[in-house]
């Protein structure tokens, strides 16, 4: 089965870390402009899952597809790069450059990485604080904003980058609840702009409201993957029906 | 009850004015049975002492090449250094490996040993194409006292790149930035504002140590002393360590206070 408009296919990757076996055979295919949710319990393996897909950490046996770039045959950081151009990533801890101002901070990669126009890039930056609420902090270190401004600074850094996908990792999991709302509010506004996402979360209303298809991992598998609607309101693997159980 | 009550800080500074004022005590009862006579020849050869000439000038050695010495052994340490650093954190092990050796080999060895091996593996001159490029014992000291510093400034660098959070890693590393970039750009940086108090120190070490370079004959102030003031009454000569050791303590020890003072400024943006 081929999805000619699937963006990222991913049949049966494997990883470990030594004997521990964190991925045992992931499949899960996102089509474009999908926003797909990620769930499971810790440990489960969904953070390996998006490194993956960026080529951040390379994998032991599948194959993984985005776009035109076959990740799983990139072998060097170099032959990486193309793929990293595609694919954006904002990260739970933030991950802003301390020393370097927002502005700067959603501006440098497309011009040290891309190579564009500086006062092009410095435009659309600016567009894109106004667009996460932030244009008035643009001269503002990372150190002077509080997590749900950093990290929506963090997912302007990501656009800027204009990429084809976004992958979200926990983003909400390090805020107070109060600004967990803000970014949300930007993500799912990005989703309805249709941007393709791939989001592990803990938002379980987030994810039922937003996603096209959610996923349930647990040690290592996807044992769960259906439409939001159905993997609520019908889980049907007992694993999902459990975690379920405990966190609604 | 009263001391009970104070600050760390505050213990510490009124045992330090204790002990200055008891050094003072110490000079002035001293200054006032004898001593005096033995002041005012110490005050009559410390142009000596600073400059290597009677008069003051010209400066010949004293304690001026001693500052001399540690400047330029600096200099080439910190760019030895940041080679050796930046060559130990290489990817490729043929370039880790052989860097890691050098630089725990020369962090490990006494520093008047590497002093002495300078002295007797480099030679005098060397001779480049009909070109006659002599190395006087200055040079030797030089690169003696900045190899061992180099290799220790390499592990600084070593630390404060490494201190850095890996996440910095991960987010350049997904935005598409090379290795090279990632350094440059990202980690450098950042890694460079940790890295000043502990260059600073390594200073401050150094400058010590160039007491150690009179073993190579250059005319330091402790050649000076062993020398020129020779003739000196056996008594004398304890002030005139006394002052020798002083004139350290003054131009390393505010040296020590400012580092120790940034790396508590440094350590409080640390993410
Ligand atoms: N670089 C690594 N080295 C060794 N073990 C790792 C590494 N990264 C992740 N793991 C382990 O893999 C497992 C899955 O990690 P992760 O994908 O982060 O889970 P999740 O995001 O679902 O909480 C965890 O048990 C974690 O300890
Ligand atoms: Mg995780």
């Amino acid at each position: 089965m081929t999805h000619p408009e699937a963006l990222i296919e991913i049949k049966d990757i494997h990883k470990s870390f030594g004997k521990f076996n964190v991925l045992n055979g992931i499949d899960l295919t996102v089509r474009k402009g999908e926003a797909v949710c990620i769930i499971g319990p810790s440990g489960s393996g969904k953070s390996t899952i998006l490194r993956c897909m960026n080529g951040l950490m390379p994998i032991d046996r599948g194959t993984i597809r985005v776009g035109q770039h076959q990740v799983h045959s990139l072998k060097t950081e170099k032959a990486m790069r193309p793929l990293r151009h595609q694919v954006a990533m904002v990260f739970q801890q933030y991950n802003l450059f301390p020393h370097k101002t927002a502005l700067e901070n959603v501006m440098m990669a497309p011009i040290q990485v891309l190579g564009h126009d500086r006062a092009e890039v410095e435009d659309r930056a600016r567009k894109l604080l106004d667009k996460v609420r932030l244009g008035h902090k643009a001269d503002s270190y990372p150190g002077q904003l509080s997590g749900g401004q950093q990290q929506r600074v963090a997912i302007a850094r990501a656009l800027a980058m204009q990429p084809d996908v976004i992958l979200f990792d926990e983003v909400t999991a390090a805020l107070d609840p109060e600004t967990v709302k803000d970014v949300l509010f930007n993500i799912r506004e990005l989703v309805e702009e249709g941007l393709t996402c791939v989001l592990v979360t803990h938002e379980m209303g987030f994810a039922r409201e937003v996603s096209h298809h959610v996923c349930f991992t647990d040690h290592g598998k996807i044992v769960e993957d259906a439409p939001p609607a159905e993997f609520f309101a019908n889980p049907r693997d007992p694993r999902t029906r459990e975690f379920l159980g405990q966190v609604l | 009850m009263m001391t009970a009550q104070l600050s760390y800080d505050a213990k510490k500074k009124s045992v330090l004015f204790l002990l200055a004022a008891a050094v003072v005590v110490w000079i002035i009862v001293d200054a006032a049975t004898g001593g005096d006579e033995h002041w005012a020849r110490v005050g009559v050869r410390l142009p000596l002492l600073l400059t290597g000439s009677g008069d003051g000038w010209p400066v010949t050695g004293g304690f001026i090449l001693n500052v001399l010495l540690s400047i330029a052994s600096m200099a080439v340490a910190t760019a030895l250094g940041t080679i050796m650093g930046i060559a130990t954190l290489a990817q490729r092990a043929v370039i880790r490996l052989p860097a890691f050796l050098v630089m725990n080999f020369l962090r490990n060895s006494p520093w008047l040993v590497l002093l002495f091996a300078m002295l007797y593996i480099i030679p005098y001159e060397i001779r480049v194409f009909g070109m006659v490029i002599p190395f006087p014992p200055f040079m030797k000291a030089v690169i003696g006292l900045a190899l061992p510093t180099a290799a220790n400034f390499s592990e600084v660098i070593r630390g404060a790149v490494q201190s850095i959070h890996s996440g910095q890693w991960e987010a350049a590393r997904s935005l598409g930035y090379s290795t090279r970039q990632i350094y440059m750009h990202v980690i450098l940086p950042q890694a460079f504002r940790r890295m000043i108090p502990g260059w600073m120190n390594l200073y401050a070490l150094l400058m010590i140590a160039t007491a150690l370079a009179t073993v190579t004959g250059i005319q330091d102030v402790l050649t000076i002393l062993n020398t020129s003031l020779a003739m000196e009454s056996e008594r004398a000569l304890v002030y005139f360590y006394l002052t020798v050791l002083f004139m350290f303590f003054a131009y390393c020890y505010p040296i020590a206070v400012f580092a120790r003072r940034l790396e508590r400024a440094v350590k409080g943006d640390n993410i």
